[in-house]
C-alpha cells in the first residue's frame, strides 16, 4: 500500500466511504420502516396492553394468546386443527382470546392482516380469520392475495360495506401490522404459530397439533 | 512448491475474496430485505436480551453487505478479513450452542431462521460451512494482496 499514489487513496477512501454510507442508509431505513408508531390506527378490539393483538372477549379468564401470520402453512394446519375450538371458546366467551397476526412473511401477509383487522371492525373478525387460512396460498407472496381478493373474501362471508371495501383499499391499518410485529419481537416470539396461555407458552412439540392435548392444556390453565 | 504458491497466491486470493465476499454479500441481501424476520432469526437462538437481538437483526445484515462489498472490491482487505472470520467465528458459537442445548432452529444465514421441526435442523452442515469461510477469511488476513483488487 505504500505505494499509493494519492489519486489511488482518494479512490480508495471514496469506494470505502460509500460502501459505509449505504450501510448505514440500510440500516436507517431497517429500522425507520418498521418501527412502530403510537399513532397508527388501530382497529376497535385491539389494545396496546395486549400486544396490539385483536382481543376477543376482553374480561374473560384465562388469555390465550396466538401468533400467526396468515401465510404460514403451519399456522394453517393449527386453525384446522383447533379454529374451531377456539372459535367455540371465542363464542361462548369461555376465555379472552388475543390474535397477533404477524407479518414477516411479506407483503401478503400484511394485507391479509390489514382485511381481518377491517372484518374485526365489522364485528367478523373470527369469520375473515378462517377465511384467510382457508384461501392461503400454497407458495409465499405468490400474488395470490391482492386489495380487490381481500375485499372479494370479504364479501363472500358477509362483509358487504362500504366500509369495509373501504378499510382494504386504503390498508387503514398497515401502520398497525408494525406494531404488531414489533410488540411480538418484544414479546421474544420466534416462530407462527405460537401459543400462550395466561402469557405461558405451549409445548411446541406436543400440545399444538394434537387436539387432545391441546384441550387438555386450556382445561389445565382454566378453561371450562 | 515454495515458487509456485507464490504465482498462484495472487489468484487464491482473488478466489477467496469472491467467495467469501460473494457469501456475505447474498446473505446480507436476503437478510436486509426482511428486517422483521432477521431478528426473529436472531432471537430463536435464546442466546442474547431480546432488545439486543431484535438490534442485531436489523443491523447485522447490513454489515454484511458492506464487509461483502468490500471485500470483492479488494480494499482495506485486512480489516475486512478479519471481520468477516470474526462474524463467522460468532456464528459458530452460535449454532453450536444451539445444537448443545437441543433447540431446533434453522441458523437463519441466507434469510429464514427461527424455530424449525425437530427433524430438520442442519447444525453439522451449517458448522461446516461457516468453519471453511472462517478458514477463507484467515488466509485473506494472512494474504490479502491479490489479483484486481482496489488496493495496489
Amino acid at each position: 500500500m505504500s505505494s499509493n499514489s494519492n489519486s489511488d487513496k482518494g479512490t480508495r477512501n471514496l469506494v470505502i466511504g460509500m460502501v459505509a454510507f449505504i450501510v448505514l442508509i440500510g440500516v436507517i431505513f431497517s429500522f425507520v420502516s418498521n418501527k412502530s408508531s403510537s399513532t397508527a390506527k388501530v382497529p376497535a378490539a385491539v389494545s396496546s396492553a395486549d400486544g396490539y393483538g385483536i382481543v376477543l372477549n376482553a374480561n374473560a379468564t384465562p388469555k390465550i394468546d396466538i401468533f400467526i401470520d396468515y401465510q404460514c402453512p403451519i399456522c394453517k394446519n393449527f386453525e384446522i386443527i383447533n379454529g374451531g375450538y377456539i372459535a367455540e371458546l371465542a363464542a361462548n366467551a369461555k376465555a379472552k382470546v388475543v390474535i397477533h397476526p404477524m407479518t414477516f412473511i411479506g407483503a401478503e401477509s400484511i394485507l391479509a392482516a390489514n382485511a381481518a383487522a377491517c372484518a374485526a371492525d365489522e364485528g367478523k373478525f373470527l369469520d375473515m380469520n378462517i377465511a384467510l387460512f382457508q384461501n392461503q396460498s400454497a407458495t409465499e407472496n405468490s400474488g395470490l392475495w391482492t386489495g380487490d381478493y381481500m375485499k372479494r373474501l370479504g364479501n363472500s362471508i358477509g362483509l358487504k360495506s362500504k366500509s369495509f371495501e373501504k378499510c382494504v383499499t386504503d390498508g387503514t391499518y398497515v401502520d398497525w401490522t408494525k406494531n404488531v410485529a414489533q410488540a411480538s419481537a418484544a414479546a421474544n416470539v420466534n416462530s407462527t404459530p405460537t401459543v400462550k396461555i395466561n402469557d405461558k407458552e405451549l409445548d411446541r412439540n406436543t400440545e399444538y397439533m394434537d387436539p387432545v392435548k391441546f384441550r387438555a392444556a386450556l382445561a389445565a390453565a382454566g378453561v371450562k | 512448491m515454495t515458487f509456485n504458491f507464490s504465482k498462484l497466491q495472487p489468484w487464491l486470493t482473488l478466489m477467496a475474496r469472491l467467495v467469501l465476499g460473494g457469501v456475505l454479500l447474498v446473505a446480507g441481501l436476503l437478510k436486509a430485505i426482511n428486517p422483521q424476520k432477521s431478528a426473529m432469526a436472531v432471537r430463536a437462538y435464546e442466546l442474547l436480551p431480546v432488545s439486543v437481538a431484535n438490534f442485531l437483526g436489523y443491523v447485522l445484515p447490513w454489515i454484511e453487505i458492506g464487509v461483502g462489498a468490500l471485500l470483492i472490491l479488494g480494499t482495506a482487505l485486512k480489516i475486512n478479513a478479519a471481520i468477516g472470520g470474526f462474524t463467522m467465528f460468532v456464528f459458530i458459537i452460535a449454532i453450536g450452542q444451539a445444537w448443545a442445548r437441543g433447540l431446533s432452529i434453522d441458523c437463519g444465514c441466507f434469510g429464514g431462521g427461527g424455530a424449525v421441526d425437530p427433524g430438520k435442523t442442519k447444525y453439522i452442515e451449517e458448522i461446516l460451512r461457516d468453519f471453511a469461510l472462517m478458514l477463507t477469511a484467515i488466509y485473506l488476513y494472512r494474504f490479502p494482496k491479490g489479483r484486481f483488487g482496489l488496493d495496489k
